[in-house]
């Protein structure tokens, strides 16, 4: 399949919008301003476009929603907070191609009706926040954004706004509550932004990647692009994979790729011919598959039958060298330091999960702990607030249930095996 | 209609709610934390969880909403066990330091774990160490026992207003902090410790002092200091209290208090309390007995009047007592010595303003519910900041500012920086011009009602002034009034203590007619009112009957067996004019100190040592007292029974809850006295004198203290008012001034004070312990002044020496001093001139210099 979202990415000027426009940029919103809005509505309808935020919500129900809420102004919000460990497909766009992500939600505001646009961008991409201020301002001169677009009388204003480093503004509700200026913390849905967002108005939230397809659904049409991957969920599908391969990267391929196939086909294999102990297949709150699970279809239906999840499509490959307790340890770490604190069970279960791990890890593991990790594990799932205390407690699941001898070897040896021969 | 199953049991809804509350109506119990009933709901704490048929995963019934056709379950197995886990949870990095901790006994999470929690923990790490913060005064603030709930930081931003904490840090580092780290440096409401489920914050008076299960008594009273009058519980321990608190869903504050409310109860205790007669021999106050004191003053006042007749006797009454006190001092003033010279400093204000309101547009026009300002659609704000001067009324205009009102705000309004839609600063001394014009501007639109000739007729003279609009906010401001469907005009008394206070008065009342708009008048002390209604005043008889009509006069003469004087007596400023110039010969001054609360207060001490007798009688040795011939001790609150009429004009009980010896009640007193005097009163008990008032008084006829106690007894209660007709009120005066100075003085009515009550309470005194001058930014530019500079300033009779604080919400050129402090009062040092009309000083105009020392 030829690139799309990763179009004229070895062009080192590609962030320009001459560039962009030259391998034909910008035409799709022309063709979009041409229909009626309800018209390319139809078009992402047919295309079955579902979200890659993560959820793999399908985007036209999402936006149909939002249109059906008589409230105005309404606003479109693009998560750019790509925050979860092994995520950085969303970086190429914000960086190489910024044009593509601008005309995209251009096209998505148009459909939606929503005249102002932000993107709420990871405070950890400095560069990226200069890029896509520069490329906004190229499109505002030449009329693509602003007030009566292309003499259309579309007026669309888009601006960028930078989180502050705190992995839970990536959650939609709490990504509204930082862009409103407060503290980053989940609200209670329902409602659902498409009804009360954003200074608590209709608010579209879609991920880089989403709102990148926009121009491909325009330039090929709905039906078409329905027919590239899965037929579930299809579309192109970026995945970046990252660990013990030999080509980690970002990788556009369609949706429903084989996990098998990425590794040894696309990125060539395991690093300096290791053997593979396990593979997180969508970012690091997904649960993990031990080396005989990989062979599943990486999209939004076959993962979750598979026991995991899609997430955003993060491969993170971990061969025989890597102790899954310390990788245990290290994922808690992180859930415990970007746990927001609003519901106790996040706040005090990967606070309580850590320090287990923690213990086990550095060989101070007790009879039981096993065990009180998984009582642990049981008050927080399905309990949280939003899904990342889940996500916590489901990593934890997941390892003791595929490597639990290594945790029990850790317990009993008193010791970390693998970090001492390291 | 909505309906729903919850455990079995059916359960029609007639209006949207939660589970939880739906579950509460029906009396079934679901365990809470974060959840509390005044605030909006936050779904944190996760142990309020129920199952719901078709729904996947355990929900939390404080969020969810009802919906037709739910079936609920509250109990299971499943959830019993998270809510264990939860508890556990709570308890991993929690001190488990209850013998220690002041909460222990109400501690919710204390009540949850017994109730639902496990029996034994398993967290064997580590737990976080936040040490206790005893940096603020009044709070102690104990991270370690923080649930997170926020509860405390949604009181504090969402109902009360004043965003002064916050939750800082993630995961388990959350924790509630406010915004300066160290003091709370906010309004002191204490309504976060309310909330606070846990004891992460608790106040610091009376710490470690008692255990909630030990508390003698509950006493359900009413705070003394404003004319709000929020109910509120002391919690009493040998006989002292320790505690003041609300109670949900009770009075007018149903549930909130301010800080003087809730924190400046300790002057009950104080050790300067009086506790016997004192009587002054060889210019010394000394100790006495009652029997002496009494005797020299019924002496002395029978002997006054027969020499000098009862008109050379002048009475001031105190807002600060009840009613009952009241009546039966004007009862005395009149039928034992013979003077309608009754009046109280309430003249300087409330009663000016009262009485010009009433004679224009009719009797009770002042008479609203605090609860109707959260109905307004617009709310005009002037005269002064409601949020300083009755705090909790204020919540309400700030609750109808974030519920989609307009407020208005003319003037200086501090408390309503963050809640105002449009304010106009007119130049100083101009208010008048612009009021009018506004007056004007509304009723050109609105058209002439016709019903009140003289607002009418005036509003005509008015039409050919030239308008001056040309005022910031002017345009937006007279939109709102004119698109209200609702308005309520909210008026504190800086425009009474003016010399054209009558023109600003009668903008308000025209804006109030025109625009038929609900009108408060902000009331400083808790009985401003009830003064009014029982009597206090040297015009009318107790229900606001006109002494100069015979009829009225015969009616109270057969009531009270005698002979009552014809004449209007004199208010207030007269009768101090009357000392000076030796008409008036005797005083007496019950529960009030007009040597420090009356403007230019030195020249009313200079007046008053030209009396030949002064009575003082009170709770404490006031600036007055020191000056009297006899000082009698009163009784303070919570140390008698009455009733107290507050602004909305809701008649309340206050009860006794502690006994104290050595004074006595002021009727009592005054009483006894008239006895000696040989008048006679028979009253054993206040309720004796609330079935007189209820018969003789018209506006609260019928009333008994049962009633009252039932609550909601709003004036008129089984009486009516007196007359929808009005009263002629003399036209209005130009006064000519020009006001070209830098800077003007006026007075601070600071949150945290109110005259010689608060500053005998410890914790005020530490919130705000000495006086301010306090000045805004563009002022403080001008003079190169930095916070807390000190400077000297001077006004023609004065100078004073204060340390500076910069508000930024003063946006003219006055600068504020407050009267609430010990030493230099700013009434020190301001003169003033009489509103001819309204009676009342005019203390604008006070030119003041600054100098940096
Ligand atoms: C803890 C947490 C973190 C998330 N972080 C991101 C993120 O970094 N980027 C993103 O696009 N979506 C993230 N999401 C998903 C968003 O909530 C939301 O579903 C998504 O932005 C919707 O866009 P889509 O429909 O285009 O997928 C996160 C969700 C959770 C619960
Ligand atoms: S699960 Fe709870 S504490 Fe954790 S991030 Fe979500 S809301 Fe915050
Ligand atoms: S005392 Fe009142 S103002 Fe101060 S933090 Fe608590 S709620 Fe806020
Ligand atoms: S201080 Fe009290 S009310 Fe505030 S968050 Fe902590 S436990 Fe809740
Ligand atoms: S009470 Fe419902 S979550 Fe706390």
């Amino acid at each position: 399949m030829e690139n799309f979202l990763l179009r004229n990415i070895d062009n080192p000027n590609s962030a320009d919008i001459g560039e962009y426009e030259k391998s034909g940029g910008y035409k799709n919103l022309t063709r979009a301003l041409g229909m009626e809005a309800a018209e390319v509505l139809e078009e992402v309808k047919a295309s079955g476009l579902r979200g890659r935020g993560g959820a793999g919500f399908p985007t036209f129900m999402k936006w149909n929603f939002a249109k059906a809420d008589p409230k105005f102004p309404k606003y479109l919000l693009c998560n750019a907070d790509e925050g979860e460990p092994g995520t950085f497909k969303d970086r190429p766009i914000l960086e190489k191609n910024p044009h593509l992500l601008i005309e995209g939600m251009a096209i998505s505001g148009y459909v939606l009706g929503a005249e102002h646009g932000y993107i709420y961008l990871r405070g950890e991409y400095p560069a990226a926040k200069d890029i896509l201020e520069a490329a906004i301002k190229q499109a505002y001169e030449k009329n693509l954004l602003g007030d009566n677009i292309l003499g259309k009388g579309f007026n669309f204003s888009l601006a960028v706004h930078q989180g502050a480093g705190a992995y839970i503004c990536g959650e939609e509700t709490a990504l509204i509550e930082s862009l409103e200026g407060k503290k980053g913390q989940p609200r209670t849905k329902p409602p659902f932004p498409v009804n009360v967002g954003v200074w608590d108005m209709p608010t579209i939230v879609n991920n880089v990647e989403t709102l990148s397809n926009l121009p491909l659904i325009m330039e090929i049409g709905g039906e078409a692009y329905s027919k590239i991957g899965s037929e579930e969920c299809p579309g192109p599908k970026l995945f970046c994979v990252s660990g013990f391969v030999e080509k980690p990267g970002v990788y556009e391929l369609p949706m429903g790729t084989n996990l098998k196939d990425i590794i040894y086909k696309h990125c060539g294999g395991i690093k300096n011919g290791g053997k593979l102990k396990a593979v997180i297949p969508g970012g690091i709150s997904t649960p993990v598959f031990p080396a005989d699970g990989i062979d599943c279809a990486m999209d939004f239906v076959a993962v979750p039958k598979a026991g995991s999840m899609l997430g955003s499509g993060a491969v993170i490959v971990m061969d025989e060298s890597v102790c899954m307790v310390k990788v245990t340890y290290r994922a808690l770490k992180f859930f415990e330091h970007e746990s927001c604190g609003k519901c106790v069970p996040c706040r005090e279960g990967t606070d309580w999960l850590r320090k287990i791990l923690e213990r086990i890890e550095n060989g101070f593991g007790r009879e039981g702990d096993i065990e009180l990790l998984l009582d642990v594990v049981k008050v927080m799932i399905g309990r949280t607030f939003c899904p990342l205390g889940d996500g916590a407690a489901g990593v934890v699941t997941a390892m003791i249930k595929h490597f639990r001898n290594e945790f029990e070897e850790h317990i009993s040896t008193r010791k970390c095996k693998l970090s001492e021969a390291n | 209609m909505i309906t729903i199953t919850i455990n079995d049991k059916e359960i029609t809804l007639d209006q949207p709610m939660s589970v939880l509350e739906a579950s509460r109506q029906a009396g079934i119990k679901i365990p809470t934390l974060c959840n509390h009933e005044i605030l909006k709901p936050y779904g944190g704490c996760r142990l309020c969880v129920v199952e719901v048929e078709r729904m996947p995963r355990l929900q939390n019934s404080c969020t969810l909403i009802a919906a037709d056709g739910m079936v609920v379950k509250t109990e299971s197995d499943v959830i019993s066990e998270v809510r264990r886990g939860i508890l556990e949870f709570l308890l991993i990095n929690h001190p488990l330091d209850c013998p220690y901790c002041d909460k222990a006994g109400e501690c919710e999470l204390q009540d949850l774990v017994n109730k639902y929690g496990a029996t034994a923990g398993r967290y064997k790490e580590e737990k976080r160490k936040v040490p206790e913060s005893r940096k603020d005064q009044i709070f102690a603030r104990n991270m370690e026992r923080c649930v997170a709930c926020t509860r405390c930081v949604r009181m504090c931003h969402d109902v009360q207003g004043s965003s002064s904490i916050a939750m800082i840090g993630r995961g388990g580092h959350t924790r509630m902090e406010p915004f300066t780290a160290e003091s709370f440096n906010c309004e002191y409401c204490g309504n976060c410790l309310t909330v606070c489920p846990v004891g992460a914050i608790l106040s610091r008076l009376n710490m470690h002092s008692f255990r909630p299960w030990q508390v003698d008594k509950e006493v359900e009273t009413v705070c003394s200091y404003c004319g709000v009058g929020c109910s509120l519980i002391a919690q009493v321990r040998d006989d002292s209290i320790k505690r003041v608190i609300p109670k949900l869903g009770l009075g007018v504050n149903k549930g909130l208090l301010c800080s003087r409310g809730r924190f400046g109860y300790e002057y009950i205790g104080s050790e300067e309390r009086l506790k016997t007669p004192l009587v002054k021999k060889d210019g010394e106050l000394v100790q006495s007995t009652w029997s002496e004191a009494l005797g020299i003053v019924a002496d002395k006042l029978t002997e006054i009047s027969k020499v000098n007749s009862g008109s050379s006797i002048a009475g001031i009454a105190s807002s600060r007592c009840s009613n009952e006190d009241n009546y039966v001092f004007q009862k005395f003033m009149r039928m034992a010595c013979g003077t309608n010279n009754i009046d109280s400093v309430s003249r300087t204000g409330f009663a000016a303003a009262q009485k010009y309101f009433e004679d224009l547009l009719g009797q009770g026009i002042t008479g609203n519910m605090v609860d109707g300002l959260k109905h307004s659609e617009t709310i005009l704000v002037l005269g002064g900041d409601p949020t300083n001067v009755n705090p909790v009324l204020g919540l309400s205009i700030r609750q109808a500012a974030r519920d989609g009102a307009n407020i208005v705000v003319i003037g200086n309004a501090g408390g309503l920086e963050k809640f105002k839609t449009v304010q106009v600063v007119p130049h100083v001394f101009e208010e008048a011009e612009v009021l009018e014009s506004l007056l004007l501007a509304v009723s050109k639109e609105k058209g002439v009602r016709g019903e009140r000739p003289f607002v009418d007729k005036e509003l005509r003279v008015l039409a050919d002034r030239a308008p001056k609009t040309d005022v910031e906010g002017f345009e937006e401001a007279k939109k709102a009034l004119l698109e209200s469907g609702s308005t309520s005009i909210v008026m504190g008394m800086d425009l009474v203590q003016r010399t054209d206070g009558h023109r600003l008065l009668f903008t308000v009342a025209g804006l109030t007619y025109l625009l038929e708009a609900r009108l408060y008048l902000l009331c400083e002390r808790p009985n401003e009112q009830g003064l009014i209604d029982a009597g206090c005043v040297p015009e009318m008889l107790p229900g606001g009957r006109p002494i100069n009509i015979s009829d009225f006069r015969a009616k109270f003469e057969a009531e009270w067996n005698g002979t009552l004087p014809e004449n209007d007596g004199l208010t207030i400023l007269e009768m101090i004019e009357g000392a000076r110039n030796h008409t008036i010969k005797a005083m007496y001054v019950m529960g009030e100190n007009p040597a420090f609360n009356l403007p230019d207060s030195q020249s009313v001490k200079d007046a008053l040592s030209g009396l030949d007798f002064l009575v003082v009688q009170d709770i404490f040795l006031t600036e007055t007292a020191e000056m009297a011939d006899v000082v009698l001790p009163a009784l303070g609150w919570t140390e008698k029974a009455g009733t107290y009429t507050n602004l909305e004009r809701r008649i309340q009980l206050q009860k006794k809850v502690v006994e104290q010896t050595g004074g006595m009640e002021d009727w009592r007193i005054i009483a006894e006295l008239s006895n000696k005097m040989g008048y006679a009163m028979n009253y054993s008990e206040t309720e004796d004198i609330m079935r007189e008032i209820a018969r003789v008084s018209p506006l609260y006829r019928d009333l008994s203290y049962n009633e009252i106690a039932q609550g909601n007894c709003l004036w008129p209660y089984h009486g009516e008012p007196l007359r929808g007709e009005v009263n002629e009120v003399p036209g209005m005066h130009d006064v000519d001034k020009e006001y070209n100075a830098d800077f003007y003085l006026a007075v601070e009515k600071p949150l945290f004070h109110s005259g010689t009550l608060s500053r005998r309470s410890e914790a005020l005194m530490k919130i705000y312990p000495e006086p301010l001058l306090k000045v805004g930014g563009s002022t403080a530019a001008k003079i190169g002044l930095q916070d807390g500079d000190r400077v000297q300033f001077t006004t023609s009779s004065g100078t004073i020496e204060a340390l500076v604080a910069i508000d930024d919400s003063i946006k003219d050129n006055r600068v504020y001093y407050s009267n609430n402090f010990r030493s230099g009062g700013v009434f020190s040092v301001m003169k003033f001139n009489i509103d001819k009309v309204t009676n009342a000083p005019g203390i604008e105009g006070c030119e003041v210099r600054i100098k940096k020392l």
